[in-house]
């Protein structure tokens, strides 16, 4: 606490003994409940004063609490039987009611907001004050309204009960058309007002609506001399006043209400969201609906916000603050001006935003990055499979031609030597039988490097020769004509291909089903046998092997295979 | 070898020749590589078989039947002959039994 906070804290206890001296210094004691009304408003406010004045140490919301409530403490002075300390609080008793309307004009920032509201609430000062004077000059206590017993009015300048009515009859009606127009510019200041402004001006409204109503009572019940009602509107209904000091616990638990809110918001935006549902969930939970969240356009100045709005640093309007982000440079917050009395709300606000977008750009990084390994394993694949077919296209091209070219000349060598020298024809024909194995073996070796049936015939003759040449009987249920990716198609196939040699080698089983079907935006893969079952997708490297080259191209392999219940073993492929 | 075997021989380097010369030399038998330059054989038995009187056509490749598929059954050739199992006893076989 500070030296100024702490001297303003034991000025207000002294305050409070004092009132609570001077009622009590009164023969016969006041009624108690009275006694505590008054000590309670008084009390209130300057209590409020001090909070505000710790809370928001920038406005003068915590000074005109303070003056409020020292305004209407000090006057309790006039319960003093001394000619000086009654008359000078006579002449005081009702500045609260001026300072009650300057805070309510100044609220919620503090600040009056224009020269004509100035204006106003000097005016409301001076004729407060104008009022009480001239009532003093006029007004014998002796002989109206307070009795013999009580002290001199020491301003008395005329004992003259006709003047201070006729006064009387004059002042009600500015009384009342300042308080209608204080009345009015408050309400003003409620329909004008948007976001955070607007929520902290609701309670006022109520406030001054109570609070005017008990003034316009006690003046028209002052000037019909209703004694009876004295004790309900001087003594008890000032209890009105406490709704005064209320205004800042209101806010208080506003701003405490919008923090726990920022946090929940925060936890329950989805990871990832757009900036656009960041700034409502933010808005919602500060109760500022004008809460923009502007994005520099890159390559210039200015910026844009997520209703798409250009924004200008420098000229905001009327009303508006700008908040930096931090740790996110290109980005701002613009909210309603009263939110910087919150200066705590607002480093929230902004923490939060930052940490939502950092996440935001961060996941989209992690995401960007996810892609270019997939794109790159897939080009890996890719130029593997490129691979294959050049060296199954070399070995045909080559090898395999000229293999078939010797064999023929072997076959010709045979025909022309029929008859002459049996050695040569046994040695030809076993040179011929060596040629056509060397062939058969090559072509088993470019068959494993890549199918040729596959480039040339495309899935559907590819699946076709696959099964005939399978040890298994396979039957192939269901698969598209048309022609797809080379990548889509080279990895259905060796999906078809490893999951036949699986049921082959594991299955204990000799028939299986191959089908191959096409949803929007994929193609389904499946071979079913009805074997031993029991395969698991980590149980050998081919599968998981498979599971890489089928993810390579963005999709999913999977495995069903109960033990003694058969295998599915199943590949979600996208293709366009 | 073919015209060791007693066969009179014209011959074309790509499938558009092949078509040409299949035209103009009204042969009774095309032996059809299955990889030609521009065209696949299997494009040329359809295109010679859609004209009339057309020739016997068998179809040849240093691969095996089996990497084509289902694409040699459904070409209007009357068969297949891997090239290292050429010979003109192999080619007579498609042609009808009472020919010379």
């Amino acid at each position: 606490m500070t030296r100024r906070l702490l001297a303003a804290a034991l000025g207000a206890v002294a305050a409070v003994i004092f009132q609570v001296a001077v009622i009590y210094s009164q023969r016969p004691f006041p009624l108690l409940i009275v006694t505590v009304i008054s000590v309670a408003v008084g009390a209130s406010f300057l209590l409020a004063g001090l909070a505000a004045w710790h809370r928001w140490p920038a406005s003068r919301l915590g000074l005109l609490f303070t003056v409020t409530g020292y305004a209407w403490v000090v006057p309790s002075l006039a319960h003093l039987p001394y000619a000086l300390p009654f008359t000078v609080g006579n002449l005081i008793a009702s500045v609260y009611a001026a300072s009650l309307a300057h805070l309510a004009l100044a609220w919620p920032t503090g600040r009056l907001r224009s020269r004509f509201e100035c204006g106003v609430v000097i005016a409301v000062y001076a004729w407060n004050t104008l009022q009480s004077l001239v009532s003093m000059l006029f007004w014998n206590p002796a002989t109206s309204g307070c009795g013999p017993g009580c002290p001199a009015n020491l301003l008395l300048a005329s004992d003259s009960p006709a003047v201070e009515r006729v006064f009387d009859q004059i002042s009600v009606p500015v009384g009342l058309s300042l308080s209608a127009i204080v009345l009015t510019l408050i309400f003003r200041h409620w329909w004008r007002a948007r976001g955070w402004s607007r929520r902290a001006m609701v309670a006022l409204v109520w406030i001054s609506v109570a609070v005017i109503a008990l003034s316009v009572a006690q003046t028209v019940a002052s000037n019909l001399n209703l004694a009876d009602s004295s004790l309900l509107l001087y003594g008890i209904a000032p209890v009105i006043l406490l709704t005064g000091p209320a205004l800042f616990v209101v806010s208080t638990l506003l701003a405490r209400t919008a923090r726990g809110a920022l946090g929940t918001a925060i936890v329950d935006l989805q990871p990832g969201a757009p900036p656009e549902m960041l700034r409502d969930a933010l808005a919602r939970a500060l109760g500022d609906s004008t809460l923009q969240l502007a994005f520099r356009v890159p390559g210039s100045a200015g910026y844009l916000d997520t209703a798409g709005q250009s924004v200008d640093p420098g000229q905001l309007g009327p009303g508006r603050a700008l908040t930096a982000l931090p740790a996110v440079s290109d980005a701002l917050l613009v909210h309603d001006q009263a939110l910087q009395q919150e200066p705590q709300l607002v480093r929230l606000t902004a923490s939060a935003a930052s940490m939502a977008l950092e996440h935001a750009r961060l996941q989209a990084e992690v995401r960007a990055q996810l892609e270019q390994v997939r794109a790159s394993r897939a080009r890996i694949v890719e130029a593997g499979d490129a691979e294959r077919r050049r060296l199954e296209r070399d070995l045909h091209d080559g090898a395999q031609q000229r293999l078939v070219t010797l064999s023929l000349a072997l076959g010709m060598a045979r025909e022309q030597a029929a008859g002459a020298d049996p050695a040569l024809q046994s040695l030809l024909d076993s040179a011929g039988q060596e040629a056509r194995e060397a062939l058969v073996e090559l072509r088993e070796l470019a068959r494993g490097i890549h199918p040729a049936v596959l480039t040339e015939t495309g899935l559907a003759g590819a699946l076709q020769a696959l099964a005939e040449r399978s040890t298994v009987a396979t039957t192939i249920a269901e698969v598209p004509g048309r022609r797809y990716p080379a990548a889509v198609e080279a990895t259905a196939y060796f999906v078809v291909s490893e999951a036949l040699a699986n049921v082959a080698k594991h299955a204990l089983t000799d028939a299986a089903v191959v089908a191959i079907r096409e949803l929007p935006g994929r193609l389904l893969v499946a071979v079913t046998d009805d074997g031993a079952g029991g395969a698991r997708p980590d149980g050998g490297s081919g599968l998981r092997g498979l599971a890489d080259r089928v993810a390579s191209v963005g999709g999913v392999l999977t495995i069903d295979s109960p033990p003694g219940a058969g295998t599915r073993l199943a590949a979600e492929i996208p293709c366009p | 070898m073919l015209e060791a075997a007693g066969f009179t021989v014209a011959e074309a380097a790509t499938g558009a020749q092949a078509t040409e010369t299949a035209r103009s030399v009204r042969p009774r038998l095309v032996l059809l590589d299955i990889q030609l330059p521009d065209i696949d054989g299997f494009e040329v038995a359809r295109r010679l078989a859609t004209e009339a009187g057309g020739p016997v056509i068998v179809l040849t490749s240093t691969r095996e039947a089996a990497d084509y598929g289902g694409l040699i059954a459904a070409s209007p050739a009357a068969g297949f002959l891997p090239k290292d199992e050429l010979s003109g006893a192999a080619l007579r076989e498609f042609l009808p039994a009472d020919s010379p």
